[in-house]
């Protein structure tokens, strides 16, 4: 059907494009007018729109500084994610003693949810130190385990006499993962990016357990402070919201090729 | 030396954004002394001297008079040291009444802004 009617399978991924933004289209909507949400019939279209909403929330509330406290706990975090786990990945396509048993641990690790964990995580930062700090905040995220798979899986994909080459060549270990294999897994690299990026921007609950003061605050905190305490402000509520989501599309506009074909090389090789 | 790296849309895209960026704070920085010009009528029309024009500060949920200033002979008048961005004006006068508040929506803090339209007193 689809080789003789190409024409109906864009017509219904269209349609479900479609259907799957519409909750997106509903947000922006409201946050660039005052209307009430729970009016009926429903508008389709915004009536009378402004972008006032938006500088309200600049303004009223320390917008700058939740942007400021999550741009920097989303680039330790991504910084973090790409040396620690492309170290970790480079590793494991190496051979040492017991490196199933490392594998398996790992591959265990990722059974077990953050908030089993959050306790011992919690201890650990206050241990060292960072509670209420921006390196505190990026703590749990500055290496994930899916990511050193997906790292272990590009390194694979390099040739292994490219690597012996460079051996030859008398490049140290480091130098073969920054000079080889990182600039042949770009992908990987991409993928990485968004998704230590998207985690970090998003999280919620380990930001809302260490800070302790407001101006430590990251933005989903502050959405939901913002929440709290303004309840009868719809328009600027969407606002908030659409401001913290476009960081995180943006990223992952400008990085989506690499995202994807990081993410089918590490499904077919892994 | 190339300048091929430039060519790359990690560079190109933040950098657009910066130039942006950039701009705007320089007009904000030039346009934001928190004034506030415009004129108080009555309802024919006619200019009103000697209006009291009281300025609001407006946040979510409050409305706090910051601010007043007394319309001269053509019924001008202005405010000079705004710092909000979003303010409410209401002019009054004697013989003549309180006009409505009127809203107005700026784009930063302290933007100098000419009321295009006037107040307009003796509407209730």
């Amino acid at each position: 059907m689809t080789r003789r009617f190409p024409w109906a399978r864009h017509a219904v991924l269209i349609v479900v494009s479609a259907i799957m933004l519409i909750p997106f289209y509903w947000v922006a909507k409201t946050a660039i007018t005052n209307e009430n949400i729970y009016a009926w019939p429903p508008r389709l279209l915004p009536e009378a729109p402004h972008l006032f909403n938006f500088v309200d929330v600049w303004y009223l509330i320390p917008f700058p500084r939740y942007l400021l406290n999550s741009i920097i706990v989303s680039a330790l975090a991504v910084i973090g994610n790409v040396v620690l786990n492309a170290l970790a990945g480079y590793a494991l396509t190496r051979h040492f003693p017991a490196k199933r048993l490392v594998i398996l641990l790992l591959l265990s690790c990722m059974l077990i949810p953050f908030q089993a964990t959050i306790i011992p995580a919690y201890l650990i930062t206050a241990r060292l130190g960072l509670l209420n700090t921006h390196l505190g905040l990026a703590l749990p995220l500055l290496s994930t385990i899916v990511c050193i798979f997906i790292y272990k899986a590009a390194f694979e994909a390099v040739p292994r006499s490219l690597v012996d080459a460079a051996r030859m060549d008398g490049l140290s270990e480091w130098r073969i993962i920054t000079h080889v294999m990182l600039p042949l897994s770009k992908p990987a690299i991409a993928t990485n990016v968004i998704l230590a990026f998207i985690w970090s921007w998003n999280s919620f609950l380990w930001p809302l357990i260490i800070t302790r003061d407001a101006t430590m605050q990251t933005l989903p905190l502050g959405l939901a402070r913002f929440l709290s305490y303004l309840e009868d402000t719809t328009g600027a509520l969407y606002a908030f919201v659409v401001m913290v989501l476009v960081p995180g599309i943006f990223v992952f506009l400008m990085a989506q090729k690499e995202f994807i074909q990081g993410l089918t090389r590490g499904a077919t090789k892994g | 030396m190339s300048l091929r790296w430039m060519r790359n849309r990690w560079v190109v895209v933040p950098g657009v954004l910066a130039v942006l960026i950039s701009g705007w704070n320089l007009y904000v920085a030039a346009n934001a002394n928190g004034q506030i010009e415009g004129r108080v009528v009555d309802q024919a029309g006619q200019p009103v001297p000697g209006a009291t024009v009281t300025l609001f500060n407006r946040s979510f949920i409050t409305n706090e008079a910051r601010a007043r200033a007394t319309t001269d002979a053509l019924g001008r008048f202005r405010f000079e040291d705004n710092t909000s961005h979003a303010v409410q004006l209401q002019a009054e006068a004697p013989g003549h009444g309180r006009g409505e508040r009127v809203t107005l929506r700026l784009w930063f803090r302290a933007q100098d802004v000419a009321m295009h339209d006037p107040l307009v007193l003796a509407t209730r």
